[in-house]
């Protein structure tokens, strides 16, 4: 990991700090007008998808109900779910953008996505035993799990659970890893469970029973549309999380080199260990701007619509310190997050001679 | 009724099924207001009508409330919720018109003062104009008419007449006979909210007695004072309604105790302006969670957080430096600084961090 001294650790913070009540003190009508729209948009898309989809046994129908619900559950859960729980609409007092109420269009509960993403990956990010979304422990990212022959198959486990993301989401709190390790006891989980079974149902309920039956002559039309949206929403939110931190040159830490960090340290981790990718407006709208995620994880609780707008002097102080700030292609990172799925799934020698900067000595 | 109520509460569980939400309704609001703002379900909104000003810092907003406005009644007050700036931010007004007035046309006045400073109704004063929609609450308060024909005496300051115009027009429509007396406690003859409206009531109305007094006309004060209070016949007889500003109340209401009048024949409506944004130094003071009834005292050293804590509250946190909002609670009044921007918020009802927030004054906490 890239080292400052106590001194540029310091100053790496005021830099920060700077940018960030740049932004706070102008936060105002165009960020509410934003976020409204954004809302609106997603409205729009999830009305006329659910509108047109009974109607889908006419193909092109099929397409474009279909596009417009999938779109509509990317839109809410990535621009809009996310970053709402983020809580970078508080400050608007509207109790529709509340942090803490909010629910959303994913099997995921609210309560439990807090506590998971907002406490857990974003206080620990990629501490490895701290931050439970490096690998999900499902997926060998690093050679501190040591090698087994069950991780050959890890690619088909990924593929998995890119499938069904919402379900692994929703599921991670289960802790299935520490369970199995009588860590924690299936009792201790039973308020969590019962909190999944109740909105995982719900979700449920609503695209694969509700809306089919009350369309019941065309019923497998909307059930194949539905499933086709909650696929198309999984495959790419899935996607765009595992860009933000396991692509090539997003570093990992270790527990001891964490203890006790002050701010400044916390910065320069969430800035080492994230990753972006380049892309149209739309590509950062589709993402919930998290194709920002350096940006995102310095400042999880700033509008994300802001964040393309202070990216350049995010980038002149990861110059300052001498650190990379990690970006390119959406195809290009997204290859490396695949080239580490598929190395870390070989035995250490095989993986080190086939792709050398999976190393060891690269990383 | 009753298979009609089944029906609405299965509806409402479909549609939080559905919505993910518990006002499933309001899911539809950002298509329906481009349509009409009125048929938005989260709030009750309301459009301006007009705006006529009343005196130089003095305006009257003639609002017109989605039909499912239950009314009020005279005397009443409502809480106003506008945006300002992308800002949701609420404060409560009394309602100057008539029950009368929203029955016929279904509209309703507030009359609104401009606070020195004052971020609400300076924005009302220059930016809400005709067209525009606010939110408002169903109304509430129990400022209310005398409920039988008996004498009144009305002790008014400023702004304070708001309500009480409303009281007044609806008793001369009803034909309250019983003498009433207004006694009106202004500044300056240009502070006189409504003039023409309380000339008109005292030329229709009998029963009316009307007296103005200016508090700060060239040298010539006329404070409250036990000689005005002499000059009204039969006073300990009267119902006695005070409304004004706090220096005001407690003048009277110490002159009517002094005179006997029965405590449960005064009725109060207190107002005050918003107090004065604090200086970061001016940190600590009380602390009440509101849920749980715990009371604790801030020194201004401690966060929120920190506060509930030692009170032996257990409140959902996580990161405790500001980033993951998972202590992100409901702040119902009082001012808080944020210790991270250092910046102080608004004294209404907010949600606050828990984990950088230090009291600045007595603040009332939704735990």
């Amino acid at each position: 990991m890239k080292t400052l001294n106590e001194g540029q650790l310091n100053e790496l913070q005021q830099d920060l700090d700077q940018i960030r009540d740049q932004v706070l003190a102008d936060l105002g009508e165009r960020d509410a007008r934003y976020i409204r729209k954004v809302v609106r948009l997603h409205r729009s898309l999830e009305v006329g998808g659910r509108v047109m989809m009974p109607f889908g046994f006419i193909p092109p129908v099929f397409l474009a109900a279909t596009t417009a619900l999938g779109l509509s559950k990317i839109i809410e859960n990535m621009e809009i779910g996310h970053n709402v729980m983020h809580g970078q609409y508080d400050w608007m007092n509207d109790p529709s953008l509340n942090s803490q109420t909010y629910e959303w269009d994913n099997a995921c509960g609210g309560d439990s996505w807090r506590r998971t993403h907002n406490y857990e990956h974003h206080t620990y990010t990629n501490i490895i035993g701290k931050d439970r979304d490096y690998g999900y422990d499902l997926l060998r990212l690093s050679d501190d799990t040591p090698w087994r022959p069950a991780h050959l198959f890890q690619f088909l486990n990924y593929v998995l659970l890119s499938t069904f993301f919402q379900w692994g989401v929703g599921l991670h709190e289960l802790e299935l890893d520490r369970l199995r390790h009588r860590e924690v006891t299936l009792k201790e989980k039973a308020p969590f469970l019962k909190d999944f079974f109740r909105k995982g149902g719900r979700q449920a309920f609503k695209d694969y029973v509700f809306f089919p039956l009350v369309t019941a002559p065309v019923a497998p039309v909307v059930l194949a549309g539905n499933i086709s949206a909650n696929l198309m929403r999984n495959l790419w939110s899935s996607s765009v999380i595992f860009c933000g931190h396991f692509t090539q040159d997003a570093e990992i830490f270790t527990e001891e080199e964490c203890e006790g960090e002050g701010k400044g340290h916390w910065y320069l981790r969430q800035m080492t260990g994230s990753s972006n990718f380049t892309g149209s407006r739309w590509v950062h709208l589709l993402s919930g701007h998290l194709s920002y995620q350096v940006e995102h994880h310095i400042f999880p609780d700033l509008p994300a619509h802001r964040y393309p707008e202070i990216s350049e002097q995010v980038q002149a102080v990861c110059k300052k310190y001498g650190i990379h700030y990690n970006t390119g292609s959406f195809a290009s990172q997204y290859g490396t997050v695949l080239k580490r799925i598929i190395g870390y799934s070989l035995p250490d020698r095989l993986r080190t001679r086939l792709l050398p900067e999976f190393s060891a000595a690269a990383t | 009724m009753l298979a009609q109520f089944q029906a609405s509460t299965a509806l409402h569980w479909l549609g939080r099924q559905l919505f993910n939400r518990n006002d499933p309704a309001a899911f539809f609001d950002p298509l329906l207001e481009r349509i009409d703002p009125l048929l938005a379900q989260q709030t009750i909104r309301a459009r301006v009508l007009s705006v006529t000003p009343e005196t130089a810092d003095t305006k009257t907003f003639v609002l017109e409330p989605a039909s499912r406005w239950q009314g009020f009644r005279a005397g009443q007050h409502i809480a106003l919720t506008l945006d300002i700036n992308g800002v949701r931010r609420t404060r409560t007004f009394s309602l100057s018109s008539t029950p009368a007035q929203c029955q016929k046309n279904g509209t309703v006045s507030v009359t609104v003062k401009r606070i020195k400073g004052g971020l609400v109704t300076g924005w009302m004063h220059d930016c809400l104009s005709v067209g525009d929609t606010v939110s408002v609450s169903e109304a509430f308060g129990d400022f209310e008419i005398p409920p039988v024909a008996e004498p009144a005496l009305y002790i008014v300051g400023g702004s304070g007449i708001t309500p009480v115009l409303s009281h007044l027009e609806t008793m001369a429509a009803d034909g309250f006979h019983a003498p009433v007396t207004l006694l009106y406690y202004v500044r300056t003859r240009q502070d006189v909210i409504a003039s023409e409206r309380l000339s008109a009531l005292a030329g229709q109305w009998p029963a009316l007695t009307l007296t103005i007094y200016t508090t700060d006309e060239s040298g010539h004060s006329q404070r409250l004072s036990d000689q005005q209070l002499d000059q009204v016949p039969g006073l300990d007889a009267r119902r006695c309604y005070l409304c004004g500003p706090e220096g005001l109340m407690d003048l009277a209401s110490g002159l009517l105790n002094q005179r006997n009048i029965p405590e449960d024949r005064i009725h109060c409506t207190r107002f005050s302006a918003p107090t004065v944004e604090l200086d970061s130094d001016d940190l600590g003071g009380q602390v009440q969670f509101a849920k749980s009834g715990q009371q604790a005292e801030s020194l201004g050293d401690a966060s929120l957080l920190d506060i509930a804590e030692a009170s032996g509250l257990s409140p959902k946190h996580g990161c405790r430096m500001g980033i993951c909002h998972q202590c992100s609670c409901r702040k119902t009044s009082g001012t808080v600084v944020n210790r991270l921007t250092g910046k102080t918020s608004g004294n209404g009802e907010e949600t606050i961090q828990l984990c950088i927030s230090v009291p600045a004054g007595t603040v009332s906490i939704d735990l």
